[in-house]
Order: C-alpha cells, then sequence, then structure tokens
C-alpha cells in the first residue's frame, strides 16, 4: 500500500498512493489509520486525489476508520475525484464523511 | 414503398450502453427506437423492411423475428463472419450494405427509403415520397434546420430554390458552413442509385455515394418537412431525449403504460402504496415493479419493469433498467443505470459490480449479499439516523 504522510500543524494528512483503492488496500489503510488514531494522532485527513477508482471496500475502510475515531478526533477527506463522489453520494456517505476539495481546506476544518 | 433500416453501426459515442445493446435497440421509456420507426413505416404503408446488422445482431434478430408482430415483413442482412463462436462486425458502409442486399436478391425492385434505426421520428412519409416523386428525383435526402452552434455534428447541405443539391459538407467548421440546413439521414432512392455504388467495397452514402451522384448530374434533391425528430446519438442525447418526453416535449410519443396520476404512468402488476411513497413525475413505473414504503421517486425517471426500489430509497432524475434492486441506502441522483453500469448523463460510467455495491445497487434477481465492509456501511448509515 502506498500512503504518504504528513504533519500539517498537528493534523496528519495522509495521502493514498494508489490509484485503485479497494479489497488490496482497504484493510491495511484502516489498520494503518486507526493504529494512527490509536498512538494519539486523532486528527487525520485522507486525501484521495490518486485514487481514480474506489470500491466498497475502500469505503467501508473509511467508514470504519470514522467510527474508530469516533468521538475522540476527527476526520476529513479531500481531493475526491468523480467516481468516488459518486460512490459516496450512492451510498449517502457523502452527509457522513466531512469533504473538502482541498488538503488545506480540510486541515482547517479540524484544525 | 420498400424500407431498408441502417443497423450495422457500432454506436461508439452511447458507450458504454452499446457494449451490451445496440444503437437501435437502446429503450426509449423502455420502448427500442427501432420499433417505432417499424410502426412509422408500417402506418405509412410500407410492409418490406430489410435491415443490415452487424455489431450485436442477434438482439436486433431475435427481437423483431420476421416482423409479424408489428405487421410488416423483416429480413436482415448480416455484414460479418463467425469466428470461434463470435460474431465479429464486418462493416460495409451505409451504401455498400444497400448493394449487398440488391446483389443478393434485387430487393430494391420500387422506390425505398433508407433511414438509421437510432432516431425517433415522426416524419410524414407520403410527403417525402410526394415531393420526390413530383420532381423525378432519384435521391432525395430529407432535410431539418438546426441551431448554427450544432452544424459541426452533421452533414450540411445546400440546394438551390428548387431544393436541388448543391454542395455538402461532411461535419464542417460552426465558421465555414454553407448553411445550417443539415442531413438526417433520411433518405429516398429509386433503384437506380444503386448502380452508382461498387461491388464489394465499404461505400457510405453521405460521403461517397452523394458526391457521386452530384457529379453524375443525377436528380438529387432535399427536401424539409417539419417532423420532430430526436437523435440518440450519445448518452447526453438518450438523456435529454427521455426527460424531453416525460416533459411532453414529443407530441407524436405515446408514454406507455397507463396514466394512473397526472405525470405518473405505470405498467400493470406494480406494487406500490401510494400514500407512503413520495413520487413526484413525471415518472414512468415498469411493470411487475415494486416501490417500497418512504420510497422516493423525483421526475423525471423511467424505472423499468421487474424493479425493486426498496423502501427508503431515494431515485431522483433516474433512468433505470428493467430487473433493478435498488435498496433502502440508495441515493441515486441524475444517474442511467443500463448493463450493469451507473452511467452519469454525461456518459462517465462504473461497473457495478467492480465496484462491489450490489448493497445498494444491483440486479434484483441476484440475492443481496453483504460482506463485512457492506454490513460496516450499512450499519453507520442507521446509526447516524440516515435510514430514518
Amino acid at each position: 500500500m502506498q500512503v504518504t504522510k504528513n504533519d500539517v500543524g498537528g493534523v496528519t494528512v495522509i495521502e493514498i498512493g494508489e490509484k485503485r483503492f479497494d479489497a488490496s488496500v482497504a484493510p491495511d489503510l484502516k489498520q494503518y489509520v486507526l493504529d494512527l488514531v490509536g498512538a494519539g494522532q486523532n486528527r487525520i485527513v485522507i486525501d484521495l486525489g490518486i485514487v481514480e477508482f474506489i470500491d466498497s471496500s475502500g469505503l467501508g475502510s473509511l467508514v470504519g476508520v470514522l467510527k474508530g475515531i469516533g468521538a475522540n478526533g476527527q476526520l476529513a477527506v479531500c481531493n475526491v475525484q468523480s467516481q468516488a463522489r459518486d460512490l459516496f453520494k450512492l451510498t449517502r456517505m457523502d452527509r457522513v464523511l466531512n469533504i473538502h476539495s482541498s488538503a488545506d481546506e480540510a486541515v482547517a476544518s479540524i484544525s | 414503398m420498400k424500407a431498408m433500416i441502417l443497423a450495422a453501426g457500432k454506436g461508439t459515442r452511447v458507450r458504454p450502453i452499446t457494449f451490451s445493446t445496440p444503437k437501435p435497440m437502446i429503450p426509449l421509456i423502455r420502448k427500442p427506437v427501432m420499433e417505432s420507426i417499424i410502426e412509422l413505416l408500417r402506418d405509412h404503408g410500407v410492409k418490406e423492411i430489410v435491415v443490415n446488422t452487424s455489431h450485436l445482431a442477434p438482439v436486433i434478430e431475435e427481437y423483431f423475428r420476421d416482423g409479424d408482430q408489428f405487421g410488416v415483413r423483416m429480413a436482415y442482412s448480416f455484414e460479418g463472419v463467425m469466428v470461434d463462436g463470435e460474431l465479429q462486425g464486418k462493416a460495409l458502409g451505409s451504401a455498400g450494405g444497400m448493394k449487398k442486399i440488391q446483389n443478393f436478391s434485387g430487393f430494391f425492385d420500387e422506390t425505398f427509403i433508407v433511414l438509421c434505426g437510432d432516431a425517433w421520428i415522426d416524419l410524414d412519409l407520403q410527403k417525402v415520397y410526394e415531393f420526390h416523386k413530383a420532381n423525378g428525383s432519384q435521391a432525395t435526402i430529407v432535410l431539418k434546420e438546426v441551431p448554427r452552434e450544432e452544424v459541426y455534428k452533421y452533414g450540411v447541405v445546400k440546394t438551390d430554390a428548387d431544393g436541388r443539391i448543391l454542395q455538402f459538407q461532411e461535419k464542417p467548421a460552426v465558421e465555414v458552413a454553407v448553411s445550417n440546413t443539415i442531413n438526417t439521414g433520411i433518405y429516398m432512392f429509386e433503384p437506380s442509385v444503386l448502380d452508382h455504388i461498387p461491388d464489394g467495397e465499404e461505400f457510405d452514402i453521405g460521403g461517397q455515394l452523394f458526391p457521386r451522384l452530384v457529379e453524375a448530374g443525377v436528380p438529387f434533391y432535399g427536401v424539409s418537412v417539419p417532423f420532430q425528430w430526436v437523435d440518440i446519438g450519445s448518452v447526453p442525447d438518450l438523456w435529454d431525449a427521455t426527460r424531453l418526453i416525460l416533459g411532453g416535449g414529443v407530441s407524436g410519443f405515446k408514454v406507455p403504460g397507463k396514466e394512473v396520476k397526472p405525470g405518473i404512468w405505470t405498467g400493470i402488476n406494480v406494487s406500490i402504496d401510494w400514500d407512503k411513497a413520495d413520487v413526484q413525475g413525471p415518472v414512468y413505473i415498469g411493470s411487475s415493479t415494486s416501490i417500497g414504503d418512504g420510497a422516493k421517486i423525483i421526475g423525471p425517471a423511467v424505472i423499468g419493469s421487474n424493479c425493486a426500489i426498496e423502501p427508503k430509497a431515494i431515485v431522483n432524475q433516474c433512468i433505470i433498467e428493467d430487473y433493478t434492486r435498488v435498496t433502502g441506502l440508495a441515493h441515486l441522483e441524475q444517474k442511467i443505470v443500463f448493463g450493469n453500469k451507473c452511467i452519469s448523463p454525461s456518459g462517465e460510467s462504473f461497473d457495478i459490480a467492480e465496484t462491489d455495491i450490489g448493497f445498494v445497487l444491483d440486479d434484483a434477481r441476484k440475492e443481496l449479499e453483504m460482506s463485512e465492509f457492506h454490513a460496516l456501511i450499512f450499519d453507520f448509515a442507521k446509526e447516524v439516523g440516515e435510514l430514518d
């Protein structure tokens, strides 16, 4: 799983470096982020700018992260491409995920 | 009068729909466009129709068979070969397809009409026939005026005051177009025109035959008759056409089924509690479809037959093919669901199986399967009140 992690003013920005965010990536991603949360990095931005295709397991891992963080932190996602945007809407997850058009905006929303 | 319907195209601009359905079979409110054309031909006394097929030929041939059930006699001129059990198209071009039929049987022995199977029309063929005969025309093109900015999509035609064709331009830039009168792809011919088509080679009507007719000085005319022409040349065209029809913008198009409430048409055997589902027209709901309590359907929308729109589902301005299940989690907005694809009006799409979203959208005949991730999403939506 390709990811890059940056700290932006106390917010952890994780860029998924995979074009396909599917079952080959999703469980690892979920575990990776939840481990960070467990280590105290509980304000997370997931940048989906590189992701051209997301399937239900990719989406499920984002929801798993959101649930895992719960009330103890915050999650935002950004740079959502058109197929992912469609999938979020179709499953109504657009209404529960904190979605932003850029990483800066996403960081600002949870800083 | 006899007819030939051109149905051998690949329909590349209507992908992904045309991966499984040839363009003439694309349904407008569940009725293949070509079926409407056959009815139009029949209503004008055309009784013998040959269809050239290639791409997905069996879909067309098995639907129309010998035409008896439509009140016409139909035959097919297949353009292709079977390799390892698979049909492969071998395009002859529109004119080449005509020539093949003529060489085969001499079918064209009287005035005949040639038209594409992929546009809905309400053309008065009798008027075209009268014009064609009155002018002693050998080839007559049905013309239409379009807004100038759209000429780049069509073959542009310039005629003299009597309608005689002077010039052709194939898909010109707007700046250089000689008129805004375009070729609709509907032609009336005398059999003599076939003498201008070479044997056994790919040959196009617009691009090759017509320049030859002009050069040879054949009586060649264009006629403008007012009629409605609803082209299904691309996914956005299909989207716009469906909305236009449901909105009452195509006067000759009869929405199938019965109008059970203003702007709401249904087939028979529909399972719905009108007090518990929120249906806002214009909407067509096909036979044997169920609409669950609390489901919301906002028009313009077409729901196919045997669909299951489950309780709480939201379907906002969509075209959904037969046997589609839309579960209560779904918020389907401005989409075409066809051939296991979820398609945006622009033509962008994703594959439902590849995306593994059967828990939201799937073939209604499949059993609902919930993976761990599916359950997670579903349960979370419940938890946060999205399904209340």
